[in-house]
């Protein structure tokens, strides 16, 4: 992978002049064509069609385009839309802004490849759109992982009531689809000695807890040091970052589920409509690979929070449980507390057989 | 130069050939027609709406699409079981069937690849799965193999009868140095198609109903009985509406390898049954809920019944010479073998491997109207791609179609 | 017949190269195991540059050092409402019991912890001087300081608190670490978590079960 500097299918078929950060055909990482002509100014030796207005920078991007793309039906169609629309000479700038950013978004590569320029320009160009269609300003990062880090996650099984405010905290940092209610965790109530006997357990039970001779379990994605799912993904849309979390490109997926047939824990969800999260209860402060907004027919997971766990805060579940019941932290750091708990209570995981070594461990008092 | 006006004038003959026929051959193509646009009505509800129209849910999350798909890429293997007794065995009996089975072939291939588009989620990025264009993992994703073999094996059997039929249309006859490589490669391809399919679900720890050695070798036994018996069923059919000369001997040939695959899957089955009850653990669950349900969720009991004793009555019938030589028994108890097969290799392969959950938990699974609309217009789309094919194939191959040289 | 062993020779060629693909397929797994991976990869830990301290916040905190392991515990006495207590109970406690205007205060404090024979105010509260705790043996103990109060008996909770395995962090993850101190989780009155309803119900999954 690496000798090529070719990682995937370039869109400056036009331009022969490759700009670092040349995602986009009119050579601007961030935001439409128009509205970054100060930035511009330097490069403009290098091609005349910086001299463009933004409508004949779009109109030509789309005849490069077209030819190359012929082939790609389906992808033609959403592209085709927008092409459309940024050719209409009566729409406002607005519309063809985000038309072009549509289009930028459509014909991108894979987040897992990217260079940090390439992270940042998809970056700009998702906050300008959410800017665009709603008016608000979300803050999106493309933090990587930090050196020295490895996340790892132990959970105890004594200390857990129950009370599902893990869940809650979850689904509102992560703007969880509301009409599927979808989630991430589930918290297993199992009957004491039955021994961790799932089959029997209720993982949606909605009466006083603790209940009376139960004990309760969490289960969620347990970033798996060698994750099935990342190896069946066709596309490579889910990898592990350096930083041991399993993570998903929201905009590479292709909707396959095959990561959701090989995950022995349950831990992936898939968007079968459209998520909604009311505008009043989105999360703004988001990560790329974390709880941005999704669209429907991708599949998404469990993060360990990374817009949280990469800045230096604990995860949202972490955060919310009131029983000190989860423990999370580096796994490299020898002082760290998770270290400690590996170190010095009987831990155990889920399926160890398996060999997919999860780094979430489970341990009693 | 003169290759390509060749090709030209083939294009043309074949879409003459197509669009005349008989009146029962019109109201075939419309019907098709039909069931199609039924199809691409319900596609078109599930693009707008997501796949949330379909019963798929994250507990179940491959369904009718999947199962279907796996079913297909079986029918589309079993064209191997007659191109090897004709193109490598030079068994002369086939010859007449042989690029009958190669129309079922293709048909199926499209039909397994239009099957997988429909399952996808996001259908407009389905170019990142293009090698140079996106990311292909390959070789760690057993779908990408899939991708690659599906493909592959389209492009054999679309290039090896064309090639026949090519050389056919201009009078001549076809070159054996040419096709029989390809024959060859085609021969090791379909085995290969069938079993990454297979490894597909096979590679998978998280589901032991799928992750157990003997699902490859099933799956092609169970293909070299579903699809075989298919073809017999279309040559009884082109025999009765066409010209085409199809010998009882062929038919019969065919029978036994169909007989003999379903005897193979016969007791592979009670392999995997013995397996499964004799010393049930923890695994035996997702065959357990298959045969007789679990928790009081009962949704395939009806199906997996029916497909075995089905099976049964068609491997015991078939397994009888006399039963077997006579023709109308023939082909029903093909009929009901496919069927059989259409139902185990389907609903009760794809759907008890995500029953029960990985944590226990059983949500089950019913396909939506959607979900069947789709499906149906796939299979029409098949049969309409079939119905060309065939068409042509046997205009050119009866005589009927040659090329003429139209300066002369 | 040599045809045949050509094709042969091509296809074995063709398996020989699928598998030297499929043999990479585990390559960057160097290690057994995570926990040989965990090991071998702390080994030069440098340290990262993410620190707690942007998360503590406003949290007054305090360093104590208890057996290998430092670290920070969120300040108690500029927390406690009507600290400190000599503004009311100027008289030690044995002279506010004898007088005849004893005054009925804190009557909203019940202690559910342990049992009578074990414990009352004066296991924890120092009778003669109310702005400190005092230890079993009679010892002052500061109320900043008041994990090691409930450390007397709390052994194995205080064992596992120090590594890190009982209780909660402050906000981070990452060094310095900073720990929430016993009753910041826990009423010292009434240390005992209540039963309550859990925070949702997803019915979805409920129908879906159906």
């Amino acid at each position: 992978m690496g000798d090529s500097t070719k990682k995937w299918f370039s869109l400056n078929l036009g331009n022969s002049n490759t700009k670092p950060s040349g995602s986009c055909g009119c050579g601007n990482p961030s935001g439409g064509c128009g509205s970054h002509n100060s930035e511009n100014a330097d490069v403009n030796a290098i091609g005349e069609e910086r001299h463009k207005d933004g409508f004949e920078q779009v109109f030509d991007v789309k005849m490069d385009r077209r030819s190359a793309f012929k082939k790609l039906t389906a992808s033609l169609m959403v592209g085709a839309g927008a092409v459309t629309t940024s050719c209409s000479v009566i729409v406002g700038e607005e519309t063809k802004e985000k038309a072009q950013i549509d289009w930028e978004e459509q014909f991108k590569g894979n987040y897992k490849l990217m260079s940090d320029e390439e992270k940042n320009g998809t970056v700009d160009r998702l906050v300008r759109s959410y800017q665009l269609r709603t008016g608000k300003t979300i803050s999106l990062s493309s933090k990587n992982a930090e050196e020295d880090v490895l996340f790892g996650y132990a959970f105890n099984i004594s200390k857990c009531q129950g009370y599902m405010d893990c869940v809650t905290a979850c689904v509102e940092e992560n703007n969880q689809d509301r009409s599927s209610q979808m989630e991430y965790i589930r918290i297993h109530e199992m009957k004491d000695g039955k021994g961790f006997n799932f089959n029997e357990a209720d993982d949606n039970y909605y009466h006083e807890v603790p209940a009376e001779g139960h004990f309760y379990m969490g289960t969620q994605c347990f970033h798996c040091d060698n994750p099935p799912c990342v190896e069946v993904c066709p596309v490579q849309a889910t990898w592990r970052e350096d930083d041991g979390l399993v993570v998903v490109d929201y905009d590479w997926c292709v909707g396959c589920r095959y990561c959701m047939a090989a995950c022995p824990y349950d831990g992936r969800r898939f968007n079968w409509s459209t998520p909604e999260v009311p505008e009043e209860e989105v999360n703004k402060n988001q990560h790329y690979l974390g709880n941005r907004m999704r669209k429907k027919g991708v599949v998404e997971k469990c993060t360990f929070c990374v817009q949280r766990s990469r800045a230096g805060k604990n995860p949202a579940c972490v955060e919310a449980c009131p029983t000190g019941a989860r423990i999370f932290g580096n796994l490299l750091d020898p002082d760290s507390t998770i270290r400690w708990v590996l170190e010095n209570k009987k831990v155990f995981r889920l399926k160890e057989d398996l060999g997919t070594e999860p780094k979430f461990w489970y341990f009693m008092d | 130069m003169r290759r390509l006006k060749v090709f030209g004038s083939l294009v043309k003959d074949s879409l003459d050939v197509i669009t005349h026929g008989s009146k029962k051959y019109h109201i075939w193509m419309a019907f098709l027609t039909f069931v199609m646009l039924v199809g691409m009505y319900c596609y078109s509800v599930q693009l707008e709406h997501g796949l949330s129209v379909t019963g798929m849910t994250d507990r179940v999350s491959w369904g009718l699409y999947i199962s279907n798909f796996t079913f297909l890429v079986g029918v589309a293997a079993a064209a191997v079981m007659l191109v090897m007794p004709t193109y490598v065995l030079k068994d002369i009996d086939f010859k007449q069937a042989v690029l009958i089975g190669e129309g079922i072939a293709v048909a199926a291939l499209i039909m397994c690849l239009a099957f997988v588009i429909a399952d996808m989620g996001g259908p407009s990025v389905l170019w990142h799965m293009i090698p140079g264009i996106g990311v292909f993992n390959f070789p760690n994703s057993m779908l990408t193999w899939d991708v690659l073999v599906l493909n592959g094996y389209l492009f054999l059997n679309i290039s090896i009868p064309f090639y026949i039929l090519f050389k056919h249309y201009q009078g001549k006859k076809s070159n054996s140095k040419v096709y029989i490589p390809g024959a060859l490669l085609s021969v090791f391809w379909a085995v290969g198609i069938h079993l990454v399919t297979a490894f597909l679900y096979q590679g998978l720890q998280a589901r032991p109903f799928w992750n157990n050695a003997l699902l490859g070798p099933r799956f092609l036994a169970s293909a070299f009985a579903a699809g075989p018996a298919l073809i017999i069923l279309v040559l009884a059919i082109i025999r009765t509406f066409t010209v085409f000369k199809i010998k009882n001997k062929t038919l019969k040939k065919i029978a036994m390898v169909v007989t003999v695959a379903a005897q193979i899957n016969l007791i592979m089955l009670a392999s995997e049954l013995f397996k499964e009850f004799y010393a049930p653990t923890h695994h035996s669950e997702s065959a357990y809920y298959l045969f007789f349900g679990l928790d009081g969720k009962t949704a395939l009991l009806p199906w997996i019944w029916t497909s075995i004793s089905l099976n049964v009555l068609a491997t015991v019938t078939l397994t009888f010479h006399k039963l077997r030589n006579n023709s109308k028994v023939l082909y029903f108890a093909c009929f009901i073998l496919f069927v059989a097969i259409w139902i185990e290799k389907g609903f009760g392969l794809i759907v008890p491997g995500f029953i029960p959950g990985p944590y226990g938990k059983i949500v089950e699974y019913t396909p939506t109207g959607i979900e069947i609309g789709v499906t149906l217009g796939i299979w029409a789309l098949g049969a309409f791609v079939f119905t060309m094919l065939a068409k042509t194939a046997i205009k050119i191959e009866t005589g009927a179609l040659r090329y003429r040289k139209k300066e002369s | 017949m040599k045809d045949k062993y050509h094709i042969l020779y091509t296809l074995s060629g063709l398996f020989l190269v699928a598998s030297f693909f499929s043999s990479c397929k585990h390559q960057e797994h160097e290690y057994h195991s995570i926990t040989d991976k965990i090991e071998a990869e702390s080994k030069n830990y440098q340290g990262t540059s993410i620190s707690s301290e942007d998360f503590i916040g406003d949290i007054k905190t305090l360093e104590i050092s208890e057996g290998a392991h430092t670290f920070l515990i969120p300040e108690r006495k500029s927390q406690i409402k009507s600290y400190a207590c000599t503004e009311c109970h100027s008289k030690s406690l044995a002279q506010m019991q004898n007088g005849n205007e004893a005054k009925k205060a804190h009557w909203d404090l019940r202690l559910n912890h342990a049992d009578a024979n074990t414990m009352n105010c004066v296991t924890c509260h120092d009778g003669s001087s109310m702005d400190n705790l005092t230890s079993l043996t009679g010892n002052t103990l500061g109320f900043n300081h008041s994990y090691q109060l409930c450390a007397q008996c709390h052994t194995s909770q205080f064992d596992d608190w120090k590594g890190g395995a009982h209780g909660k962090k402050i906000a981070s993850w990452a060094p310095p670490r900073a720990s929430m101190t016993c009753v910041n989780c826990h009423n010292p009155h009434n240390p005992g978590f209540k039963s309550r309803w859990p925070a949702r119900f997803n019915t979805q999954t409920e129908k879906e079960r159906r």
